[in-house]
């Protein structure tokens, strides 16, 4: 039996033909004459066709544009390669050592740009936080500070770029959360969910168009621990999901948005409701679609009663012979949930 | 840029010039995007995967050497880069919480014989999560890109032999998932190897 063993340990090399011809030609001549060896050989070619099932997955269109995207800042419009005379190499080297001097010089009046307590006003801490369990992250060059969300503006000015969007929990001695995030300096807001400031914040995270970093993912995770609890949730913060359930270009983020809005209480189910109506008329993807149901379905539930609409886009989407077969079947169970 | 070789296409890449990048992109992100798609099991991780080997290629384009073939040393990226993801705790969590099932359009269900499809598709899905990630890697390599002992052992670090142990021993879990009936199927495919 050893040659049996030795055959059947040969299988998979058979299949992928890696085997050399001499070794694949006395294994077949093996099979052919051995009814264990023939049954075993049978089993592995059936495996062989089963994981034929499995298709390619296209290649969502969005990831190439994201790429370009890359490509693009890298080499920046209208650059034109010169005919290059070198420049000489003392004159580089001066250039490079007044680059490093403006950096550093740059970074430290940056850093203790920061520092000066305010006159009146709003009130800065430097770290340590005062949330119990915010700890500084190591930020080089500016300082970190700590900001009440009472003291956020009422208007974020311009676009900036916050990057490294951190969630804390409060620790059970607080009622206070924290987001804490890089900007120009590294930033800790803290304060009471409901805080207007704080959900400010976080509404601005969560339509940033940036899908390089988890911030908005784990923004829409947040949302669901932290508010789930609430009895009228914040207007805002319902908008913001609205906005990132219509207008994001990536399915994953909507999904989480509807999620999300799912965990959100009825305090402010119309808004809600009317942005879930929208995802299930007009998302592309069938997985949107089924989350929308889903999450409307529990809208019923909770005792919400439906306009007339809904419940009949419930009912096309349910006998809609062009729609996904898995959405017809959540509208149907859906409408079997609502009281009509 | 079509008719340029993969190696012409890199010398013009390392020497600082990133118009190739696209045309790269457009003949390997379909196959770097499904080998993290079913290594991971997550669509969206899958992307940040693709978009890493991508930014890594130009990033490192000065490390590729023109001997050695260009999808050998993307899928040595795309490895590393599922390995590292797996192996973070946080993101375990993540996929063991988002396990992926690909939705397909209504264009793509028709009839019987496509749930049908749909149900071997999604039973070998299932199948290829019971492997360990160090075989799930091996037979995707093999099985599904085409790749042989000697490429995918310089991919996984580890040696030829090693990589045989790695596919026989997932053919054997899959064979017991796969061909064993549907009842006896689904307890075949908590033994682990």
């Amino acid at each position: 039996m050893p040659e049996c063993d030795a055959v059947r340990e040969a299988m998979p090399a058979l299949l992928l033909e890696s085997l050399e011809s001499d070794l694949r030609e006395r294994s077949h001549l093996h099979i052919e004459g051995c009814e264990e060896c023939a049954l075993q050989w049978e089993n592995w070619r059936l495996t062989w066709t089963a994981m034929d099932s499995l298709h390619d997955v296209p290649v969502p269109t969005r990831l190439r544009v994201r790429f370009l995207d890359h490509v693009a800042s890298l080499t920046p419009a209208g650059t034109v390669v010169p005919m290059a005379r070198p420049r000489p190499v003392v004159r580089r080297w001066l250039a490079q050592a007044a680059a490093m001097v403006i950096l550093v010089g740059g970074s430290f009046y940056a850093g203790h740009r920061t520092i000066p307590a305010p006159v009146s006003g709003p009130k800065n801490y430097v770290t340590p936080a005062t949330v119990n369990n915010v700890s500084t992250t190591p930020f080089s060059i500016a300082e970190s500070q700590v900001v009440s969300a009472s003291q956020i503006s009422p208007d974020i000015e311009g676009r900036p770029q916050i990057r490294n969007v951190r969630f804390l929990e409060p620790d059970g001695t607080s009622e206070k959360v924290a987001i804490a995030f890089d900007m120009t300096s590294h930033v800790t807001v803290t304060g009471r969910p409901d805080e207007k400031g704080l959900v400010r914040v976080l509404s601005y995270v969560l339509q940033n168009q940036d899908h390089s970093s988890l911030s908005k993912s784990n923004a829409m995770a947040f949302v669901k621990e932290t508010y789930s609890g609430e009895t009228s949730p914040n207007p805002d913060l319902v908008r913001a999901l609205a906005n990132v359930l219509k207008n994001d270009t990536h399915e994953g983020a909507r999904i989480k948005a509807v999620e999300a809005l799912r965990s959100i209480p009825p305090g402010s189910a119309s808004a809600a409701r009317s942005a879930l109506v929208e995802a299930l008329k007009n998302d592309p993807n069938p997985a949107v679609r089924i989350k929308a149901i889903d999450a409307l379905a529990n809208l019923a539930k909770s005792g919400e009663s439906f306009d007339s609409a809904t419940v009949d886009l419930l009912r096309q989407k349910a006998g809609q012979n062009d729609e996904n077969l898995y959405v017809r079947v959540k509208a149907a169970e859906a409408l079997g949930q609502i009281n009509l | 840029m079509k008719g340029l070789s993969d190696q012409e296409l890199m010398k013009l890449v390392q020497s600082g010039d990133f118009s190739p990048a696209a045309e790269v992109f457009d003949r390997y992100s379909a196959r770097i995007y499904n080998f993290a798609y079913r290594f991971l099991r997550n669509a969206e991780a899958a992307e940040d995967a693709t978009q890493e080997v991508f930014v890594k290629m130009l990033k490192y384009a000065t490390q590729f050497h023109g001997d050695a073939k260009l999808s050998t040393w993307l899928f040595s990226i795309a490895a590393n880069h599922c390995r590292d993801y797996l192996r973070k705790a946080e993101n375990r969590n993540r996929e063991s919480d988002e396990t992926l099932i690909h939705l397909p359009t209504s264009s793509e269900l028709a009839p019987d014989r496509d749930l049908e499809r749909k149900e071997d598709e999604l039973r070998v899905q299932k199948a290829l999560t019971v492997l360990t990630p160090e075989q799930r890697e091996a037979i995707l390599l093999s099985r599904y890109q085409g790749l042989s002992y000697a490429e995918i052992a310089q991919i996984a670090g580890c040696s030829e032999g090693a990589v045989k142990t790695r596919v026989f021993r997932a053919m054997e879990t899959l064979k017991k998932a796969l061909t064993e009936p549907a009842s006896g199927g689904n307890e075949c495919l908590n033994v682990m190897p």
